[in-house]
């Protein structure tokens, strides 16, 4: 019977899940068996499992599922400390291409009885996961629609790597209600929760920058959830539709907070790399930390202090190892180079009188002499030939061979020009630094989980993230610097729409429509009357909008090549009717030429040929020479100034021609 | 001055405008709360924390009347009531300002419609404490929610407000009313950048307990387009928590010389803030943070204290509070105000036998065969025998008569229940007479005449 049966704890580790940022050492191997401070990723992950109590694990993998089953088969027969009482089945296929597949295959495979933890193969962490499958559980138990529990972790620093989330849970049970992650880039200026989260529930906490070390404990309803949405592909893609369609589904998750003293991260990108192997080497993650033996049990380094791990058989000797350094056994570093924030692996060979700073070599790296190297990983077995300078970021793929004298940043580089394989499967030209070294364009290698449209950034470039200094945070300091024009601006509400202006989007959405159509004004006209009346104008509030109108419409207000005359010529060829229906009298052509004045304080293009729109309008007899000089008398001195002064010329002339006139007229009394 | 350290300011002066079935032409503040108006509530808490002087600001109209019925209760403070204009149409914020000349020193706002005995002790050390701009009390909803409103089905909508605090500091991160939002809450990074987790509450009430420092007031005197306190000057004040003070300016303000008089329509300078004050500040144990700048540099804070889950705490502006509060008023009477008060007056005239937690005021006269239970009887109102009359709220003047069966009602001043009838849910006018044998659930029934009368007296 099932409930005498001691229910074992199960776990399943997903391996290489979107490995694109680890390009291109991602193309050479798998990057569970990427070393982080000289044991492999999936070592990590299998270590923070059986000190989690996990009794069977199954490492999902897709790509080098033989590679990774070797490794497995390989720490087994040597008694790697996560073999105990643990046992390790590696599955999965190569038609997995992302994380719902494997999820859906492991559904159909029906190898996962209970609750289960739910990990990356990329994750480092120190927690014990014993008390989230608890509360799991006892959720479970009180709510049958549990799916799942997310563990998170408070984050303490600023850096931001895509693992950044805000979510928003409910106070009384820790139901998770909103899910956002947190812009890599360019940082948000406001969150916008939706008002039903909040109002629904009597107190939500928001938890702004909490850490997804993608650490999840599953229902076994989880996985069919993913069988059924097919449509899910990653667990941000599960959250995602389980809060959207909570109720059709009637599935919920719950989160849970790791305490402060457990540590959690995610390894998915060079800088996270760069950033969790800092915290191990500065034992953040105890007891994973160099010295305990994480993989295998046995003394590997002496721990020095200035955070120093020093394998007995390296060969440092007149060798300035400043802090935070790792060399394994094997290396030989030669006299004269200054070594700071590096992790050396096995059997390296370094020459004198290098810089390595935030460096971190694979096994069998050679450094000839005079290099600087910084922010920079070197894959196994790759030659960096003397006097290079290598930073920024910097990738070497294995085996690769820097010529000497290179000097290269923020570029990734491998050793040979096939391996990089393009979505379409032709072999992309790749450019050539070295015999052994191509330099991979990232731009061109798009991912195809992140390009979906969902990714709500599709403006940023697609780019692998590259190392760098992370000590300095981006923008701690300009943090508050928008505040202070903000908040007064968001008080400002925008003016509620009146009658007026109701009346004048309708006039000009009429106009418009007409200017397009080519409609009789006649009809025009009968569409503003009916408007006119619906919002009870006056007579002088028409004429005023209706010139106004025809100024707000789209071709004027945004004129083709910007020449705003031609669209006016155009506008009133076509609606001039319309005008000169309701401009008739003196009366009505000053209230036009007011509207003008609006106009001119709004559309600059019109403010730059007002003399010239004048001229247009009493040339085509919409307005007389006694209106505008009218007009132009009673517009402030101050106020007006400049538009007084454009026009000036115009009223100078008009003066004038009918001074001429009226000799004309004398004239011909005369006669 | 007695206590110098606080001084007290009540609001009497609203016009009830949501509970119109039950204020006939008394001033809100003296709709009748079990045996006492209900402005004496606030003073009665005020009492209780020691203050001996209270602002009350009432209309210049009502001043008579309210202090003739105030008189009549066991009030012993020493009250100091300041008129506003009757024709004028103040906010909060603009009575406040209109009394501005009596304020001397940091005070407590309180709303004539409170009816609660929180401690605010907690409330105003916490104020002290942070050396707080403004600190006020939340109160959790649904004091009335098992309580059906009478009258006819209508959709009650309760006012809610979207409060946000940090849960390490107590400060506010926003204060506002769900209806001014629209689809989603927009919280700006600066409110959840490196302040931790932010509660955000949906259900909780605002107590209309303020303590406020000084210079808000010197400030909201020149706000002038400001006219709301809770509407408009509260949430402005929550966001100018963390308007930063403008570099350029001198820090060393103690000087009066350099004020620069561009500057003040900025709050930052009606903050009294030396290089002394700073220092104190920062070496504070009690600034709640070890390592980094204290407050995170904000000189404006203001803190939002919840009352604990086992205080009662009413605002009776509404007729579903009123009614509320009324019934449950003899259950929670002992500890709302201790039993100094006795519950049903001396000359009260109780001949029934079968009563429940009732209240009964001066003159009132509850006769013998009747069945009363949970109900609150006005001064002077008549309950005839044979009346059943249960969940209830008679109101002075009111006359019950024989054979009558009432069940969650507000019966209105002078308003008459001829015998025989049964009413459920009903709300009765003033000076309505509701006729022999009527049967009526869910109405409400008022002389609209009346109502002209009482507005043109």
């Amino acid at each position: 019977m099932a409930q005498f049966e001691k229910e074992i704890v199960q776990a399943v580790l997903i391996a290489d899940n979107n490995v694109w940022n680890f390009k291109p050492l991602s193309d050479e191997g798998s990057t569970a068996l990427l070393p982080l401070v000289n044991v492999k990723m999936l070592d990590y992950a299998l270590i923070a499992l059986n000190r989690s109590g996990v009794e069977e694990v199954f490492v999902y993998a897709s790509l080098y599922l033989q590679d990774i089953r070797d490794h497995i088969k390989a720490g087994i027969a040597t008694y790697a400390s996560w073999s105990f009482k643990m046992t390790v089945h590696v599955i999965g296929g190569e038609g997995c291409r992302c994380f719902g597949d494997a999820m859906r295959d492991l559904d159909a495979k029906a190898l996962i009885r209970g609750n289960f933890i739910l990990l990356g193969a990329d994750t480092v962490t120190n927690a014990d996961l014993r008390p989230v499958l608890e509360q799991h559980k006892r959720q479970a138990k009180f709510d049958k629609g549990t799916a799942a529990t997310l563990v998170f972790k408070e984050c303490s620093n600023n850096v931001r790597l895509g693992n950044e989330l805000l979510i928003a849970v409910d106070r009384r049970n820790d139901r998770l209600h909103y899910h956002q992650r947190l812009r890599t880039y360019q940082k948000e200026s406001r969150y916008q929760i939706p008002l039903d989260v909040i109002l629904g529930n009597s107190c939500v906490a928001l938890h702004h920058k909490l850490l997804d070390p993608q650490i999840a404990i599953g229902s076994p309803s989880m996985l069919s959830l993913f069988s059924d949405n097919f449509d899910f592909q990653t667990r941000d893609d599960f959250v995602r539709g389980l809060l959207i369609n909570e109720e059709l589904l009637d599935s919920r998750i719950y989160v849970a907070l790791l305490p402060a003293a457990q540590y959690a991260h995610k390894v998915n990108s060079w800088p996270a790399y760069q950033l969790v192997s800092r915290d191990i080497i500065n034992r953040w993650a105890y007891p994973l930390v160099p010295e305990m033996g994480v993989y295998k049990l046995q003394q590997q380094y002496v721990f020095h202090k200035d955070n120093i791990y020093k394998s007995h058989e390296a060969q440092v000797s007149k060798v300035a190892l400043h802090q935070n350094v790792v060399i394994q056994e094997g290396s030989h570093v030669d006299s004269g180079s200054v070594i700071s924030d590096s992790v050396i692996g096995a059997n390296c060979r370094i020459g004198k009188n290098c810089r390595l700073t935030n460096v971190f070599l694979m096994a069998d790296v050679t450094v000839k002499d005079n290099c600087r190297l910084e922010h920079c990983v070197v894959g196994a077995g790759a030659i960096v030939n003397e006097e290079c300078d290598v930073s920024a970021g910097c990738v070497l793929g294995a085996k690769s061979v820097l010529p000497a004298k290179t000097t290269l940043a923020k570029t990734l580089i491998t050793s040979t020009p096939s391996t990089q394989r393009s979505e379409e499967d032709v072999a992309v030209e790749l450019e050539s630094i070295g015999p052994h070294a191509f330099i991979v364009s990232d731009l061109t290698t798009g991912d195809p989980e992140d390009s979906d449209g969902e990714d709500f950034l599709p403006q940023q470039p697609l780019t692998i993230p590259k190392m760098g200094d992370l000590l300095a945070p981006l923008d701690e300091i300009s943090d508050c610097s928008d505040l202070s024009d903000d908040e007064d601006a968001s008080r400002a509400v925008t003016p509620l729409p009146d009658d007026t202006n109701i009346f004048l989007d309708e006039v000009i959405d009429s106009l418009s429509r007409g200017f397009r159509e080519k409609s009789n004004p006649d009809f025009l006209i009968l569409e503003i009357n009916s408007s006119r009346y619906a919002y009870n104008m006056s007579l002088k509030e028409v004429n005023f909008n209706v010139v106004k109108a025809v100024f707000g419409m789209q071709s004027i207000v945004e004129p083709a090549n910007n020449n705003v005359l031609v669209a006016i010529n155009a506008a009133f060829k076509q609606l001039g009717p319309v005008v000169s229906n309701y401009i008739k009298s003196e009366d009505a052509m000053l209230d036009c030429l007011k509207a003008l004045e609006d106009v001119y304080e709004e559309n600059p293009l019109v403010r730059e040929k007002i003399s010239q729109i004048v001229h247009y309008l009493y040339d085509k007899d919409f307005v007389s020479e006694d209106a505008i000089q009218a007009w132009f008398e009673q517009l402030d001195e101050e106020e007006h100034a400049h538009l007084r002064q454009s026009l000036a010329k115009l009223v100078a002339w008009l003066d004038q021609s009918s001074e001429e006139e009226d000799d004309d007229e004398d004239e011909e009394e005369d006669d | 001055m007695t206590n110098s350290e606080f001084q007290a300011v009540v609001f009497a002066a609203g016009r009830g405008t949501r509970l119109p079935e039950v204020l006939g032409d008394a001033p809100k503040c003296l709709l009748p709360v079990g045996p006492y108006p209900l402005i004496w509530y606030p003073l009665n808490l005020l009492q209780q924390h020691n203050f001996s002087e209270v602002i009350v600001v009432v209309l210049e109209q009502e001043r008579l009347e309210i202090q003739s019925a105030l008189e009549n209760t066991p009030l012993k403070l020493k009250l100091d009531y300041a008129t506003i204009p009757s024709d004028s149409d103040f906010g909060t914020a603009d009575s406040l300002r209109y009394i501005y000349d009596k304020i001397k020193s940091d005070f407590l706002v309180l709303s004539c419609d409170l009816v609660s005995n929180v401690n605010l002790y907690p409330l105003i050390n916490k104020f002290r404490e942070h050396d707080a701009a403004l600190a006020l009390l939340l109160f959790p909803s649904g004091f009335e929610s098992d309580v059906v409103m009478p009258g006819p089905k209508s959709k009650h909508k309760p006012e809610r407000d979207v409060i946000g605090i940090h849960a390490a500091t107590q400060r506010l991160a926003f204060l506002s009313a769900a209806s001014d939002c629209e689809e989603t809450l927009n919280i700006q990074r600066h409110l959840l950048q490196n302040r931790g987790r932010l509660d955000v509450y949906s259900r909780l009430v605002d107590a209309h307990v303020y303590v406020l420092k000084k210079w808000v007031i010197d400030y909201l005197r020149r706000k002038e387009n400001i006219s709301t306190f809770k509407g408009e000057f509260l949430p402005h004040l929550i966001k100018k928590q963390h308007s930063k003070r403008p570099l350029k300016v001198v820090q060393d303000t103690t000087s009066e010389v350099g004020v620069i008089t561009k500057n003040e329509d900025n709050v930052l300078h009606y903050v009294p803030h030396s290089i002394l004050d700073q220092k104190i500040t920062q070496t504070s144990l009690f600034n709640q943070s070890l390592s980094q700048n204290p407050y995170h540099g904000d000189v404006v804070r203001c803190y939002g204290i919840q009352a604990p889950k086992e205080a009662i705490g009413v605002r009776v502006n509404n007729t579903l509070s009123f009614l509320a509060i009324n019934r449950k008023l003899a259950s929670i009477w002992n500890e709302l105000c201790g039993e100094k008060h006795p519950l049903i007056s001396p000359g009260a005239l109780v001949k029934s036998t079968q009563t429940k937690e009732i209240i009964a005021a001066d003159n009132a006269k509850l006769s013998e065969k009747t069945s009363l239970n949970f109900s609150v009887f006005g001064p002077n109102c008549i309950i005839n025998p044979k009346n059943i009359v249960a969940n209830s709220l008679i109101m002075s003047n009111a006359i019950v008569e024989e054979g009558c069966n009432i069940d969650n009602c507000i019966i209105g001043h002078r308003a008459q229940v001829k015998s025989g009838s049964v009413l459920k849910n009903c709300i009765i006018g003033p000076n309505y007479v509701v006729e022999e044998g009527t049967h009526s659930q869910a109405a409400h029934l008022s002389n609209a005449d009346q109502f002209m009368e009482i507005d043109i007296q």
